[in-house]
């Protein structure tokens, strides 16, 4: 188990380093100057290159390259004498938890991983995503929670009066909203239950999970702004996890321990909560596990439509305006919550399911 | 006193267009502390029957109805169990009535300890308090001979063998000393010896309990064991009901002399395996052809000749000292893995012509042995000689081309047939890849011929597998194998998934098919009689390593291996 999991491990470093060469390959490539998107149309020369200059942008593709690496590694080589040079150990910068110096002026650190500044605010990317990172989180969480909560409840009853009117209707209405598009579905709902019905329901169309009081009070929690994002983003995961505790659970049930324990003399309400339900859950675990992080990886349409200032929004405006750390640093974080996702999902199954256990 | 009295049961399985009636009119009694034999090859409803009695049809589709069907489960009095409530029917079951199944590997629960299992069922009837439960179920265990019980209380279920499997069923299903044990097809799926053992066990339990028993199998030898009455059923109907003395000495009903004449005897060697339908035909014709059948045997002289002719020649396949170890993973949260060493220091001729059988437990290795032959497996070291030819040192194309010489048809018929695809296609296909010469409209022909060979219809051509019996699925893979024209043949338990009748009717052709084509055969089994029809030599395996080896009969008369002896002896002998 100790050796899968550090293989697993492994396997997700070299999923981030492939991400992380990528991204960065693409973003050499693709026409687009920071430093223009910075200064605007009217920019002189000298400042464009002095910009360029800082942001490491005058050297070799390969030396960026290496130098992005050293910062993102919580192991990381700089320099101390040289305040110009980009390896230079800027503390305003690195949070260094343990330095060693040797030679000269160079330094070992280990550090948390440096994700840079955000070519258009300045500010730092981790700082950025440790606002976002929550509200997605939350998002992606509570849609998660209905999805399987419903999810499952309906596709139990479904799976026990198989090709009933319930079981019937449920299967059309998952297939309905397994096919709708999630930027569509998300207008649609803004519309009805924002503007349309808005005088009975009280939500807005946009907002975050933090207001801002117009007179002044400050920001303050709005909670109920996440309820048309979150069922937004529910229905296509409810769905599929009503289909497949369906599916599993007629699976389970024809099975011969099934048959089993009706001879034990166990009643119908034991059989279903004792002998089905663990055994029906491996399916439903990995699919809601796979959907949690995509939907960590950001609703992008979802938090556009409801201006959830998650993840989703940074990832397209970075893009837009070729903030490449905010870019980078959001696909960084995306990937490995999927690694770890991935990696939490294959020890759930070994609980659940003993046989998986010694392989 | 009748504990079980049922009269006219009928049950019917309602499908899209027709109805498919499984049990007509079936009257079964059962008295206090007597262990009751249903035999029947499958479709013969006697499953069923014994599900109804359980009430664990599901209906629909099953329509399950009887002039009654009394359950005398308590002293004082008897209820009809088509007419209670699910409510009260489970309380009965477990409590008054149990089950054990066919397939041990599967009707536990994989995800609870065994230990939780059992004690569930205590439990569920209140039989002990949550606190004494755990010594209730070691006491069982005890009972049914389990082998270090509080081991097995914390195993699950795929850590233990199948035999143990069933004994924590058995275990499971005396715990409330019920008054009636239904028992289908319990030992169909285990080995011999296992078998041997699980049927004392059953016998020791009825002595010790009074619990009455239904003992259902398509295998007259294995009700010979236990039963002392015997149900024989045939196509939803009882054909014959007598004590078992009676029945095979006296068969009053063709289909039951059948059953008794086509498991391959022990004693004489028959040239062809009598079958069921040979005793259906009642016409003077067809009992003298009957009568033939059974007096042809082979003789000793003949096989003596036989053997000088095929021994002379040098051997078709040497194997030098192979050997295979697997890589095991121990424990969890444990860098050491272990090794298994499924073959050990395996050396073996086989000659041109031979039948070479290969008998032994699940887990010795055989299955093992025979892939290893065709590299199908990877020995870890030794030699492998087929025609001269270093098997071990072949590159791919080379492999490719001695797997169209050797071939092997694998145990079960209905997991080697692919669903979708046409039983024509699935014949051709072989061919296609390693007969590209030939034209369509040519495979086609030689695979109406070889269809007919194995006593299937040309106008299967386009049907596909789900429309065939196990026997018939089994003679589509045999044509499939031919189509190659093998010199080689590795049957790895071939007959052991088909029912007695069916058995005959295979290893007819297989035996058919030999003298025709001459063909060298591997036959792989756990079942020695069946190997002893069709073998010249039999290889006794056990733990990986070859214990014995001998002349067919030769072996059978004076086994020299302590094991082998085991095997002899535990094979159901009928009467």
């Amino acid at each position: 188990m100790l050796s899968f999991i550090l293989k697993r491990l492994f396997y997700g470093f070299l999923v981030l380093f492939g991400v992380i060469t990528v991204v960065f390959l693409l973003f050499n490539v693709l026409p687009g100057d920071p430093a223009r998107m910075m200064l605007g149309q009217r920019a002189d020369i000298a400042s464009i290159e002095a910009i360029n200059r800082d942001l490491g942008r005058d050297r070799p593709l390969h030396i960026q390259y290496v130098n992005y690496l050293n910062d993102i590694s919580p192991v990381s080589y700089h320099t101390l004498d040289d305040r110009s040079s980009t390896w230079y150990l800027n503390t305003e910068n690195y949070d260094v938890a343990w330095q060693l110096e040797f030679g000269e002026a160079s330094v070992l650190v280990l550090k948390r991983p440096y994700l840079r500044r955000s070519y258009q605010s300045q500010r730092k990317v981790s700082d950025i995503l440790a606002e976002a990172i929550p509200l997605t989180a939350l998002l992606a969480f509570v849609s998660i929670a209905i999805a399987c909560f419903l999810g499952i409840i309906i596709g139990i009853i479904s799976a026990l009066y198989k090709d009933s009117v319930f079981d019937r209707l449920a299967l059309v209405i998952s297939v309905f909203g397994m096919s709708l598009p999630s930027f569509f579905a998300a207008i649609l709902i803004a519309w009805l239950f924002a503007f349309l019905l808005a005088d009975y329901t009280g939500l807005s169309m946009f907002g975050s999970l933090y207001s801002i009081d117009d007179f002044g009070e400050g920001a303050y929690l709005d909670l109920k702004n996440l309820i048309l994002p979150a069922v937004t983003l529910g229905i296509r995961p409810l769905a599929i996890v009503v289909e497949l505790t369906r599916n599993a659970f007629l699976d389970v049930l024809s099975q011969d321990y099934i048959r089993t324990a009706k001879a034990k003399g166990l009643n119908r309400f034991g059989i279903i909560t004792r002998h089905a339900f663990k055994n029906a859950l491996n399916p439903i675990i990995s699919a809601v596990s796979g959907w949690f992080a995509s939907l960590m990886a950001g609703a992008v349409f979802v938090e556009y439509v409801f201006d959830w200032k998650g993840l989703g929004v940074i990832m397209v405006d970075g893009l837009e305006q070729f903030d490449f750390p905010v870019v980078m640093g959001t696909l960084l974080f995306i990937s490995v919550v999927l690694v770890l996702i991935n990696i939490l999902v294959d020890i759930i199954y070994g609980f659940l399911d003993p046989r998986v256990r010694l392989q | 006193m009748k504990v079980l009295d049922i009269k006219n049961l009928h049950i019917k399985f309602q499908g899209d267009s027709s109805d498919f009636q499984a049990v007509k009119g079936l009257d079964l009694e059962l008295l206090q502390g007597e262990i009751i034999g249903v035999v029947g090859e499958s479709g013969s409803g006697k499953s069923v029957t014994a599900l109804s009695i359980m009430r664990l049809l599901s209906s629909p589709p099953a329509r399950v109805s009887a002039d009654q069907m009394l359950f005398q489960y308590q002293e004082t009095g008897a209820v009809d169990l088509l007419n209670i409530t699910e409510k009260q029917m489970q309380k009965i079951r477990g409590r008054y009535m149990s089950m054990i199944f066919q397939e041990p590997m599967t009707s536990l629960n994989p995800v609870y300890r065994c230990g939780k299992q059992v004690a569930e069922i205590l439990l569920r009837h209140k039989m002990v308090s949550r606190k004494n439960v755990k010594e209730k179920v070691m006491a069982l265990f005890n009972e049914v001979l389990l082998p270090r019980p509080n081991d097995i209380y914390n195993a699950f279920p795929h850590q233990i063998s199948g035999g143990q499997k069933q004994r924590v069923m058995i275990a499971m299903a005396i715990a409330c000393n019920p008054k009636v044990l239904i028992a289908d097809e319990p030992t169909t799926a285990l080995d011999v010896t296992v078998q041997k053992s699980i049927l004392n066990l059953l016998k020791n339990i009825r002595e010790q309990y009074g619990i009455s028993i239904i003992f259902i199998s398509h295998d007259l030898g294995v009700i010979a064991e236990i039963a002392v009455r015997v149900v024989v059923m045939h196509n939803g109907l009882c054909v014959e009901k007598n004590t078992v003395h009676d029945i095979f000495r006296n068969p009053a009903h063709a289909y039951t002399k059948g059953l008794i004449a086509c498991r391959p005897d022990m004693q004489r060697r028959l040239r062809r395996l009598p079958m069921v339908s040979d005793f259906n035909d009642a016409s003077p014709l067809a009992s003298a052809s009957l009568k033939k059948v059974l007096s042809d045997e082979v003789s000793a002289e003949e096989r003596q000749k036989w053997h000088q002719k095929i021994y002379s020649q040098p051997p078709i396949l040497k194997v030098e000292k192979i050997g295979k170890s697997f890589e095991i993973t121990k424990k969890a949260f444990s860098w050491r893995s272990g090794k298994f060493q499924a073959l050990k220091d395996i050396s073996f001729e086989v000659y041109p012509g031979e039948t070479l059988g290969l008998v032994g437990e699940s887990g010795c290795g055989k299955t093992t042995l025979g892939r290893t032959l065709l590299r199908l497996i990877e020995p870890s070291y030794g030699r492998i000689y087929y025609q001269e030819k270093d098997v071990t040192k072949l590159n791919s194309r080379q492999l490719r081309k001695l797997r169209k010489d050797i071939q092997i048809i694998f145990q079960d018929p209905y997991a080697s047939l692919n669903p979708r695809i046409t039983i024509g296609h699935a014949v051709s296909e072989p061919m296609e890849v390693h007969r590209p010469d030939l034209s369509a409209g040519q495979r086609k022909q030689k695979v109406i011929e070889l269809l007919e060979k194995v006593g299937l219809d040309a106008s299967f051509y386009n049907r596909y597998p789900h429309e065939f019996s196990g026997g018939q699925r089994q003679r589509i893979v045999i044509a499939r194998t031919l189509s190659l024209n093998p010199k080689f043949i590795i049957c790895d338990e071939s007959v052991s998934a088909l029912d007695v009748s069916i058995q005959a009717q295979v290893l007819n052709l297989l035996n058919k098919l030999k003298n025709e084509f001459a063909f060298t055969y591997i036959f792989i089994s756990h079942d020695l009689s069946v190997v002893k029809f069709l073998a010249d030599r039999i290889i006794i395996m056990k733990d990986g390593q070859i214990v014995e080896v001998g002349e067919a009969d030769n072996l059978y008369k004076n086994p020299s291996h302590p094991y082998t002896k085991q095997l002899i002896d535990a094979i159901p002998k009928g009467l």
